[in-house]
Parts: structure tokens; sequence; C-alpha cells
């Protein structure tokens, strides 16, 4: 069976991140490499730090990918959940990029103001060097080419 | 969070750790020590990583700087790059048009909306209406905090379109901007400004009739003071106990230091003296040059008086700050008309810069010195944060004895919700810290 492009939804991948914060800038080398490389369809917006509003502006029917990198896993390994799934979970994972509210209350607020739920994923990746400096940490570095993949594959899964 | 109070039974001693203080900008934690009633140590721990921007911009243009600057904060990047620009400006001579000063100052009205809209409605907010985050207080409270981004989205597109994005914006030069701006795109602003201005008429009311804890402070609180209007970028650095000074003569009277258990510098006066910025110290010191729309919703409060004395009011004090900006950001949008120029031309030389002004959370000084080509050879950021440190420890020290006999959730509760009436920014405060290398053999 042929898929057109007009019977996917429509993806917004959310870059997370500071390209000058080390592994903070993870998601923004991994998504570059991904330029020409995605369906049609899908769309990559540079939002830094990730703030309500992105999530109020992605169109009705549209589903999101965040990524970004995150605390509480081990440096380099890629975690893929539900967005809904991180509102009420109790663990040690913390992605990094929502800043002074934590990232499940700017989903989870997102969520309650658009009034229906928020379909779509995080890739986050782990990471252990959030100082100044565009260098990646080691394990981050070698684990790039993966989140690009988990990323592509997460934009995939979510138009079909 | 883990946060812990432990009692040591009739002897009033007490540990109060807070590990993860939550709902302030960037990684801090508290650590009170309390004997016999009276507290020994109270440490305003803050371990986010030092950033060495102030290295960072040595041997850049002051172009470069302005842009790098930005890149300290993701919440008052304008406050960074509007304290370089005119400091550089100030030490080579140069004047800009009036139009671009007009419209620095409606750059930075954005950002005070964006940032108080953010505190007062989704990091404070909730510590006052009793629930422990912006998201269990949206279930029940959903049209205040939509009035919140509401406000917050409008600060956001005033940023945005003078700065170029909304988030570390890119626009300002030195000398004015990178282009100039048509009168219709500052117009285009102005139905999203007067329907914020209603908005933060409507939060003054809502937060003025709060229940708030009581607490006094005498101590001294200082602020940028303009003859004509409510400090932004000019006016002279003064205090409550009679400091004026011009605003790059901060050094003369204020110092920083190193704490051992900060990755932050403290700032202090040079007489070893804590002291207060913020909205409430501008309010104090400045409320004769709020805008008229503001001075009104002040006098309507009945508060004036315990803002000066109470930092939980803070909250009061930024109410009446998003009036007083979104009420001038809705004249200059009115008055616009475009410079004659994007900019001021100027030449690169040797010069010493330096500058103050009122970042959304206090005042924040700029020093650099310029080399023959014009290059950054010595720069010194001082944000507000860093300042604001020691009041915050000294404050907390008088507060915590009064609820250390209250329940554990409830004393926690009172010791965070003073914290975050300062609104701290740490990340900010550690963009700093000098590196030593010491190498051995």
């Amino acid at each position: 069976m042929t898929v057109h492009a007009t019977d996917r939804h429509p993806v917004e991948v959310l870059v997370c991140g500071s390209p000058d914060r080390g592994d903070d800038g993870a998601p923004a080398v991994a998504t570059a490499s991904l330029a020409g490389h995605l369906p049609s369809g899908v769309q990559v917006r540079v939002v830094g730090q990730l703030d309500i509003d992105d999530l109020l502006s992605v169109p009705p029917g549209a589903r999101v990918i965040v990524v970004d990198a995150a605390t509480g896993i081990p440096p380099g390994r890629i975690v893929e959940l539900p967005l809904d799934g991180l509102v009420d979970r109790d663990d040690r994972l913390r992605p990094r990029s929502s800043h002074a509210l934590g990232f499940p209350e700017v989903i989870g607020l997102a969520t309650l103001i658009r009034g229906r739920p928020l379909a779509g994923r995080i890739v986050a990746i782990g990471g252990s060097r959030f100082g100044l400096g565009a260098s990646l940490s080691d394990r981050v570095a070698r684990a790039i080419p993966a989140l690009a993949k988990a990323v592509a594959d997460a934009a995939e899964r979510a138009g079909a | 969070m883990h946060d812990t109070i432990t009692a040591g039974g009739s002897t009033g001693d007490f540990t109060v750790d807070i590990a993860g203080l939550t709902r302030v900008e960037g990684e801090g934690s508290l650590r009170l020590q309390v004997r016999d009633g009276v507290v020994e140590k109270a440490h305003l721990e803050i371990f986010e990583a030092p950033r060495y921007f102030e290295q960072l911009v040595v041997g850049r243009t002051p172009d470069e700087v302005i842009d790098i600057v930005a890149r300290i904060c993701g919440i008052c990047p304008v406050a960074y790059q509007m304290t370089a620009v005119h400091a550089f400006e100030h030490g080579l001579g140069i004047e800009v048009d009036p139009a671009t000063r007009a419209l620095r100052r409606l750059l930075y009205c954005g950002e005070w909306i964006e940032s108080h809209a953010l505190h007062v409605y989704l990091l404070h907010l909730p510590d006052f209406l009793g629930y422990p985050s912006a998201l269990d207080m949206a279930r029940d409270h959903r049209a205040a905090v939509e009035q919140g981004l509401a406000l917050k989205k409008a600060g956001n597109r005033i940023v945005e379109l003078i700065g170029g994005r909304a988030i570390h914006p890119v626009s300002v030069r030195v000398g004015g901007f990178s282009r100039t701006f048509r009168r219709t795109e500052i117009r285009a602003l102005r139905e999203q400004v007067a329907a914020a201005l209603g908005i933060a008429q409507r939060t003054v009311e809502l937060v003025a009739g709060l229940e708030t804890p009581s607490f006094h402070r005498d101590g001294r609180l200082v602020a940028l003071r303009h003859p004509r209007e409510y400090p932004m970028n000019e006016g002279r650095i003064v205090s409550t106990d009679g400091l004026d000074l011009a605003p790059s003569d901060w050094r003369s009277e204020f110092a920083e230091q190193q704490v051992p258990w900060s990755n932050a510098l403290q700032a202090r006066g040079r007489d070893g003296r804590a002291y207060l910025l913020g909205p409430a110290a501008r309010i104090t010191l400045a409320a004769d040059q709020l805008h008229p729309l503001a001075a009104a919703a002040l006098a309507g409060t009945g508060l004036a008086g315990e803002i000066a004395v109470n930092p939980y009011r803070g909250i009061v004090a930024r109410a009446i700050e998003l009036v007083d900006a979104t009420a001038e950001a809705l004249e200059i949008i009115d008055a616009y008309e475009p410079p004659r120029a994007a900019r001021t031309d100027w030449r690169p030389g040797p010069a010493s810069a330096a500058w103050a002004t009122e970042a959304p959370r206090g005042l924040i000084f700029h020093a650099y010195e310029l080399d023959d080509r014009g290059h950054v050879a010595h720069a010194q950021i001082v944000p507000p944060t860093s300042q604001n440190q020691a009041a915050i420890e000294a404050d907390l020290a008088a507060f915590a004895p009064s609820v250390l006999g209250l329940p554990h959730a409830e004393a926690t509760l009172r010791i965070e919700q003073l914290i975050r009436s300062y609104d701290p920014c740490i990340s900010c405060a550690t963009h700093f810290l000098d590196l030593h290398v010491e190498v051995v053999s």
C-alpha cells in the first residue's frame, strides 16, 4: 500500500537544550544530522528551553516529539516515553530544558490549557556534563547517531 | 526534592535541609542550622555549575559581547544586553537616537512583563493558594493560569519582534539595533499589549488580596532612580540610607566576595552590609516615577509601606510593575517614530566602560576594559541574584525561628515561599567565579 504524505499526521520535533552547555547540546547536534532525511510533514523547531507556548502553538491534530538532554539516567542512554507519561512519573529522570518550571509541569499545563492530551513522545538522552563549552562528553558523543535514529523513528511512527 | 527538618527536642536545635529548591531558576539548596532557637547558619547553597562568562568575553568586540552575555540567562537576556550596550556607549561616548532609546525601553518592558508574569502566576502564586505546583493550581484555577500565560506571551512577543527572537535576542548593537523597525511592525503589538495591561491591572487586585505571612525586615534597599521615569536603562544608584552614585560607579560602594558554600560570588557593601534589590526596592525608592496607572494601582492596594519591609509582598510589587511595564509599552508603541538610522556610527578604541540597569530581579552592573583595538581585556558582570544572596540569607536567619515550631511541611513551605519571593535566578548568579588552575609537577 502506498502511504501519501497527506495521509500522515503532521509532526513537530521540538529541539531543546543549549549548544554551548556541553551535553545539553546533544539534541541540536543529533537533529541537525537529520536535515533532509525526515519524512514529509515533519517540522523541526529549535526551542532551546521548552516553554508552554511552544506546546500550545502545536496545531490541532499534530504530533509532538520533544528531544532533550536529561539527568537521572546514565550518560548516553536514550529513553523514549509518551509525553503524558511524564506528568505522574516519580523517578529520577529529569529533562533539562524547562528551567524554572519542571518538565512534567510544562507538559501538564499545556495539556490542561489545550483541553486535550498532547499526542507525542519525549526522546531524552542522559548527559553528564552541562558546563560551558560546545563539546559533548564521550559517551554522549558516541550516542549521537543512535539519538538521531531514535528521533527519526519516533517522528516516523508519530506521523503514521 | 529531598528536604528534612530535624528537631533536637526541648533544646530548640534544628537542621533544615531543602536539598533541591523548586520553582526557582537554576539549581540551589538551603541549609539552616538552629541552636537554642538562634540560627547559627543560613546558607543558600548554589551548586549550579560555574559558567565563566567573564572570561569568555575577553578578546571579543563590544557587539560580540552583547550577543554572548545574552546567553547568561533564558529569562532575562535583555538585562544583560542592555547593561552591556549602555556600558560600551557610555565608555565610548556614543549618543543614540531618541527613538532608539525608546525602542530599548520597550524591549526591556517586554522582558519585565514576561519575567514577572512567569514568576507571579506560575512560580509564586501556588505558594499563596496552597498548591505544591503550578500544575496543581491550574487544575482549580485555570483562568488565572491562562491570564498569566497571556501576559507572558505579550512580553515574549515584544522581545521577539525587537530582539529578533524571544529567547537570547540578537538585534541589539552598539549605537542602536541591527535594523530599523517600521511603524506598522511596532503598531502590530498594540492590541496584545493593551489586553495585557488590563490583565496586569486585574493581577494587582488578585495578589493584593492574598493572605501573606507576617515578616518585617529593616535591611538596606538599593535601586536605580531616574528624575523623569521609572528606572530601567538609566538612573543613579540610590539606597534607603541615602546612597547616591553614578550608574558607572557601583564598585566604589560594593564588592564581590567568594563564600565556601556557593558557586556564585556574593556582593556586599564595602562596609560588609547586605542589601536587597528588585521590585520592592524600586517601588520603595522610585514609586513617584511609576506610570500613573501603576501609581493608582499601588495606591489602591494600600500596601506601599508593607512592600518595603515584607518580602512576601514582593508578588504585589511585581504585579504593580506589570502594570507599569505594559502601560509604558503601550505609550511607546503609540508614539513610535522610526529612528533616522538603525544605529549611530562609532569607532572602536580603548575605554573603561561601566553601567548599571534594572533587570526584573534588580540592579545589574557590568564593567569592561577595552584595549587599544577596542576588544575586551577585562570584564566584571554582577547580576542581581549574587547581590541579593547575602540579604536572602540574613532574612532567612531572621525568619526561620518563627516557623520551626510548625509542622514540617508547613515550615518548609514558608521558607521556600520566602526564598521564591526574591525570585532568585541561580543560573545567572553562577556565570562567573574565577577559575584558578594550579599546575604542580
